[in-house]
Order: C-alpha cells, then sequence, then structure tokens
C-alpha cells in the first residue's frame, strides 16, 4: 500500500516535470517561430495547460516533500499536547478543503465535456481535455492529506519523500 | 454588520493560519466559508473555475519557467566566476570587497526571481572569501542580508509577477520599473559601506595584490555569462521584443547553456533542478490558486468595495494610507513570507489603492520594497533563515546586522513617495 502511495505521488511529480519542460517547449516555439514567418496555432494556450500540468500534477509530490507552506511559528511553540490538537485541525481542514476542491474540480470537467465548451482562444482546444490534469492533481492532493490523517489516527508520523540530493534553492 | 463581518472573516483566517493549515488551503476555507454565511451563493463551482482559470493563465506561465532559471544557476559556477571578475575593481573603493557583496547580488538578482535564492548564492560563495580576508561579521552579514534583498526587486522578481497577477498591472512594466528603485537601492547601500569605512578605517582589511588595469579587464571575463544573460532577458522586455513569459524561456536557455559551457550540466543536476523547480512553483501555485478564489469569494461579499468607501470616508492623505500599509505590511511580514502577504493583501486592498489615485505600478514596486523589508525583520524573514543557515550565527544577531539597511530601505520608500518618476520614468520610455 504504501509503496503503491509513494508510485502515485512520484510519478504524478515527473508527469509535473514533464509539464514544466513542455511549457518551455511552447512558450521557446512561439519565440522561434514567429520571425520566421511561421504560424503556429495555440502555442500560448497549450504553454498554459502545460503549466497547468506542472502546477497542478504537482500537488501531492510537493506536499509529501513537506515543502507546501505553512506558519509554523506557533505550531513550534506549542507544547506536545497543544501541537497535536494543531496537527489534527490543520489536517482535517485539509481534508475537507481539498476534498471539496477535487470534487468540483471533477464537476467542472463534466460540465466541460456536457456542454462542449471550447477554449476562447484560436487553439479552441475542448476544455474538459486539459481540466482532467486539475482533477487528477487535487484527487491526489486528497489522497496525499487522507494519507497523513489515516498515519495520524494510527499514531505514526506521516511519511516524507526525500530525495537526496534534490533539495531546492530555497533553503529555508 | 461589514465590521462584524470583516472582523470575523479577519479571525478566521487567524485561527486557519495559527492553527498550521497550508497557507493556500486556509484561503480557499476561509472564501468558502465567507460565501456560505455572507453570500447566497454556493462557493464550489466559482472556486473550481477560478482556480483552473489562475491555473492555466498564459500571463502565469513566466513564473514556473523563472523559477527553473533560479534553480539552474544555483547548480553553476556562476556566483564563484562573478566574485572573481568583480574583486579587483573593487580593492581600491572605502569597504574594498565588501561591495563585492553588493554588486554581486544586484547583478544575480537580475537573472534570478527571488530574494532568498540571491542570498543564498552570493553568500555561499563571498561569505567565506571574505571571511577568511578578515572583513567586519557584521558589514558581510549585513551588506548581504541588506543586498540579498534586491532580488526581489531587481527584475526578473517572483514577487513581480504574483502581484501584476493579482492586481491586473503588466508584468513587463513592472519589471522595467524595478530597475531604477533596485540601482537607487544598491547606491544607498554601498553609501553606507562608504561611509562606515571612512568613520572605521581600521576594521578594514587592507587591499590584495594589486592589480594593473590590464588584468582587471582580463578578470572581467568571468562576468560575460551573467552580463549575457541579463541582456538577454531584461533587453528582450524593454525593447519590446519579448514579453516576459518569452524573456523567462530564454533566461532559461540561457542558464542551460551556461551550466552547459562550465560542465555543470549533468543529468542528475538537470532533473535536480528541473524537480526542485516544479515543488516550488506548486509550492507557489498552492499559494495564488487559494488567493484566486478567495479573490472572488471576497468579491461576492463585498468586503473589498466596502473597505475601499470606509477608507475613503477617513479623508486620509495618501502618504497617512502609505505609512498605515507599511506598518501593515511589516506587521504581517512577522509571520507570512512575501508572497503570501502580498496575495493575502490585494484580494482585499486593490480596491482602496485606486479609490485613494494611487498608481498600481508605482504601488506595486512600494509592495516589493515594504515586502523586501520584512524579509529580513525578525522572527520570519527568510533572508535572515538563509544567512543563519550559511553563517550559523544566532538569527537576532543577523537580524541586528541587517538593521541599519532596513533603515537605509526606509529612506528608499520616502525616496520614492517624493520622486514617483523613478519608478514610472523608465517604463514609460518602452517600446512595443
Amino acid at each position: 500500500m504504501r509503496a503503491a502511495l509513494n508510485l502515485l505521488y512520484r510519478s504524478t511529480g515527473v508527469l509535473a516535470a514533464i509539464g514544466m519542460v513542455a511549457t518551455l517547449v511552447f512558450v521557446a516555439t512561439g519565440v522561434v517561430s514567429r520571425p520566421l514567418g511561421i504560424y503556429l496555432r495555440g502555442t500560448d494556450a497549450y504553454a498554459g495547460y502545460s503549466m497547468a500540468a506542472c502546477g497542478f500534477l504537482a500537488l501531492a509530490y510537493t506536499f509529501k516533500h513537506g515543502e507546501h507552506i505553512r506558519v509554523s511559528l506557533l505550531l513550534e511553540r506549542l507544547g506536545p499536547r497543544s501541537r497535536n490538537v494543531a496537527e489534527w485541525f490543520s489536517l482535517i481542514v485539509g481534508v475537507v478543503v481539498t476534498g471539496v476542491l477535487a470534487w468540483y474540480s471533477v464537476r467542472m470537467a463534466w460540465f466541460s465535456h456536457e456542454f462542449g465548451d471550447r477554449s476562447q482562444g484560436i487553439d479552441a482546444t475542448p476544455l474538459w481535455i486539459p481540466q482532467l490534469l486539475m482533477v487528477v492533481g487535487t484527487i491526489t492532493l486528497f489522497i496525499a492529506l487522507l494519507d497523513d490523517l489515516v498515519m495520524r489516527a494510527r499514531g505514526c508520523e506521516p511519511v516524507r519523500l526525500i530525495v537526496p540530493g534534490q533539495q531546492s534553492s530555497r533553503m529555508e | 454588520m461589514d465590521i462584524m463581518v470583516a472582523l470575523l472573516m479577519v479571525g478566521l483566517m487567524l485561527l486557519m493560519l495559527a492553527g498550521g493549515v497550508w497557507i493556500g488551503l486556509a484561503l480557499m476555507a476561509v472564501g468558502a466559508l465567507g460565501m456560505l454565511g455572507f453570500t447566497s451563493r454556493a462557493p464550489g463551482d466559482g472556486m473550481a473555475m477560478s482556480i483552473w482559470g489562475m491555473g492555466s493563465s498564459w500571463t502565469l506561465t513566466a513564473l514556473p519557467l523563472f523559477l527553473w532559471m533560479g534553480e539552474i544557476l544555483f547548480r553553476t559556477r556562476l556566483s564563484s566566476d562573478m566574485f572573481k571578475g568583480l574583486a579587483p575593481w573593487l580593492e581600491r573603493l572605502p569597504g574594498r570587497l565588501l561591495h563585492t557583496n553588493i554588486i554581486g547580488c544586484t547583478l544575480f538578482a537580475a537573472v534570478s526571481g527571488s530574494s532568498a535564492a540571491t542570498c543564498a548564492t552570493i553568500g555561499k560563495i563571498n561569505l567565506p572569501e571574505l571571511m577568511k580576508r578578515g572583513y567586519p561579521e557584521s558589514m558581510v552579514i549585513g551588506t548581504l542580508a541588506g543586498a540579498g534583498t534586491l532580488g526581489l526587486l531587481i527584475p526578473p522578481s517572483i514577487i513581480m509577477i504574483v502581484y501584476g497577477v493579482a492586481a491586473d498591472v503588466s508584468i513587463a512594466r513592472l519589471f522595467i520599473g524595478g530597475v531604477l528603485p533596485g540601482m537607487m537601492l544598491a547606491s544607498l547601500f554601498m553609501g553606507w559601506v562608504v561611509i562606515w569605512s571612512l568613520l572605521n578605517g581600521t576594521q578594514i582589511p587592507a587591499a590584495g595584490v594589486r592589480s594593473t588595469f590590464m588584468q582587471k579587464v582580463y578578470a572581467s571575463r568571468n562576468l560575460i555569462p551573467v552580463v549575457l544573460l541579463i541582456g538577454a532577458v531584461l533587453g528582450g522586455i524593454y525593447s519590446g521584443v519579448a514579453t516576459a513569459t518569452e524573456a523567462a524561456a530564454l533566461g532559461v536557455i540561457g542558464a542551460l547553456v551556461i551550466a552547459a559551457s562550465q560542465r555543470a550540466l549533468s543529468w542528475q543536476t538537470f532533473v535536480a533542478s528541473l524537480m526542485g523547480a516544479t515543488r516550488l512553483y506548486c509550492m507557489i501555485a498552492l499559494i495564488l490558486a487559494g488567493s484566486a478564489f478567495l479573490t472572488l469569494a471576497m468579491g461576492y461579499i463585498g468586503l473589498p468595495r466596502h473597505l475601499a468607501a470606509w477608507i475613503g470616508e477617513l479623508g486620509l492623505s495618501p502618504a497617512m494610507l502609505l505609512v498605515a500599509l507599511t506598518l501593515f505590511f511589516i506587521l504581517l511580514g512577522c509571520f507570512l513570507d512575501a508572497i503570501s502577504i502580498v496575495v493575502l493583501t490585494m484580494a482585499v486592498l486593490m480596491p482602496t489603492i485606486h479609490t485613494a489615485g494611487i498608481d498600481p505600478l508605482w504601488f506595486g514596486i512600494f509592495v516589493v520594497v515594504v515586502v523586501e523589508m520584512a524579509q529580513i525583520t525578525p522572527p520570519v524573514g527568510f533572508n535572515l533563515f538563509v544567512l543563519q543557515g550559511i553563517t550559523g550565527r544566532e538569527i537576532t544577531r543577523v537580524a541586528v546586522y541587517a538593521l541599519p539597511y532596513f533603515m537605509l530601505m526606509c529612506a528608499a520608500i520616502v525616496l520614492l513617495y517624493l520622486f514617483p518618476q523613478i519608478v514610472t520614468w523608465l517604463p514609460g520610455q518602452m517600446m512595443g
């Protein structure tokens, strides 16, 4: 179970990174093709969808690295008992919010599909296709928070993915 | 009634944040509860739509790309090359190599969007070099803390992208607007170092080996990569050839070329920079997602409109309003990071700024400087954390060293208020 969950977080993380590369490729294509007089349809919109892939798909992966920020100033000063209460509180709020967000993302993509919504830009992409990225991303984030909540209920510390040599420059 | 609504929302937000709820999720929760409590609309669909719109908008694509560029450069030898290129020129100036901190941060800020990254990248090379030569610790750490904050003000700047998206101001114009204030601030810092060194001359170690003019010029070849990169990114935006996003793409490619030419580009460093940038972007994206929905919810509740009207009735002069906001931002900076401060307050403040007749472009630069000040005030100041990490000194001691630079930033704000052209002149000259 743990292995399957970690695989889920890691693979969405890798897909998100591919989204980052795709963002670069689409923007760069726009820069290069314009002076050459080649007109490529909708690179702007595709860059936006690629960025959506990067941001949404990485949600759980980033969460499991402990890199989504929270105000830790108070948490660190609390005694063990009140700290436990705060951790429960933040996880329950987190599970509810991400659950609601995942549910309404599904609903949005479903309605886009039902009503045949298309992008306003020249790419005219059926919107439900890129919106699936948000659906997958928010559902995995919900799973990740639920995972942490279950771990806490069992009395163990939530698992974090730490990859050696992959610290970011933020260094906090 | 309005006051009650506002107090309830603020109280709810404080409860969520203090309880340790992840900031982006806390913003969503407060927005949703506010809409449930004070409007007849259901929050769910608006939440999904506003977050989708933010997450897939073309304007925002500059953000992940600039973050990636910073992550690549962090893994190159750029900062040690800059030290080698700058040091020979600065040996004769009062304060000598202390200026490498300030100029180094200024140059690195022009290729990096974040102040923590600027502080860390320059600090990890300059600190050991300067300490080894016997420069006074207070000045070495202080200049680094102060000049590191230029990462936010000198474009490209993550916080300006965030502000531009939140306040609907052109990111390219914000970038160009930050150039002169950034250079002014760097000059103020350098001026302070010169004055301090003239007063405390004995504490500055003697100059190193004297080099001839030609040797200096030859040492400057180390600066070529960074100068080319700055030219491509800022030149592209200023000349109107590239949008902020396109300049970011050029920046990533340029950074990859620099890394490859220094043989610092392996598959491992490429993947590390890519995954690091992905997580960093995702962290910011979650906060932005929360703020996109909170802004929508606030709009339905009508709070920003009422706040603007209320502050309008108070009859505050713009100066009084700005003083109040400065204090408010610094207070928020005691427990929130720069991006969270901007997205949280912009959701509520923009109508007030428009009502008060303050130019949103100028206000953007003002916000960036104030938020920079918050980066070097304890107990939460990310630059202080970074320097604490590199030097191992107590955060309170680092904050004391940084105090003169904090005061200089206050002076800079007064100057920006008296001469708003410092911000607005250069964007007015832009082509395209």
